[in-house]
């Protein structure tokens, strides 16, 4: 499976609501070593109810400049969420369905750090 | 299911988290000595084991960073075939920042044979490409 096989798949509750696509995957460094690394899961995917993709990531970090910018940027990918791996019930025919009792949270990056 | 209100943080994770679209792809990747590779065009992440039934237990891991002639599906639309990416193991990458670095020399990495055969075949050949300018 690679990455793009994810991005843009829509993304649909228990009962069929669509919550919005899949912008992004958050990964987390926090396996076991691998090589030089550690080994890198997917922690959860980024969905915005917008069929644009992020741009620049205004939503999910702590920039706020170029004020402007960064207001317009983050009021264009309102609404976004995220959806922890243990949350999704399948991935099929491109599309994914979360897990009845799926809890949305916080995109911003800050909040998911150690 | 409404998505416009202030939402709780997720659970915290012990190591650091990034985004994949936000923070590698469209990363350049560089050898120890800073020479250029390739750019990170996508990943390469292990197939769960039933995708109509999830395993929360066994999340996909990253394999592999993934380099390729994108250039026309990111212009005309579509998807390459996974058999025309360049695989670069996930267990060569020693940092994650602005560029992404492996611990491997350029030359011995098949994602840099295009520069290496126009090094060999083309540029070798015209007066004065074997040594460095003078």
């Amino acid at each position: 499976m690679i990455l793009s096989d994810l991005l843009g798949s829509p993304v649909l509750t228990a009962d069929g609501e669509r919550v919005g696509q899949v912008v992004d995957a958050r990964l987390a460094l926090d396996g076991p070593p691998d090589g030089f690394m550690v080994r890198t899961r997917v922690y959860g995917l980024v969905v915005s109810p917008h069929a644009h993709r992020s741009f620049a990531g205004y939503e999910r970090t702590g920039v706020d400049a170029p004020a402007l910018i960064a207001r317009f940027l983050s009021w264009r990918a309102r609404g976004s969420v995220l959806v922890l791996w243990t949350d999704l019930a399948s991935f099929t025919d491109d599309v994914v369905r979360l897990r009845p009792g799926a809890r949305l949270y916080s995109p911003r990056l800050e909040h998911s750090g150690p | 299911m409404r998505n416009d209100r202030e939402l709780p943080a997720p659970p915290p994770v012990a190591g650091r988290v990034l985004d994949a679209d936000l923070e590698l792809l469209d990363r350049q990747i560089l050898d120890p000595d800073g020479v250029p590779i390739s750019a990170v065009d996508d990943l390469e992440l292990s197939t769960p084991a039933d995708l109509a039934r999830l395993d929360p237990e066994h999340p996909p891991v990253v394999q592999a960073l993934l380099t390729g002639p994108i250039l026309m599906t990111r212009i005309f639309g579509g998807r390459l075939p996974e058999s025309r990416f360049i695989r670069i193991p996930w267990s060569i990458v020693t940092r994650v920042g602005t560029v992404v670095s492996v611990g491997a020399a350029a030359d011995s990495l098949d994602a840099s044979w295009t520069e290496r055969w126009m090094r060999d075949h083309v540029i070798s050949r015209i007066p004065g490409g074997r040594h460095d300018p003078e």
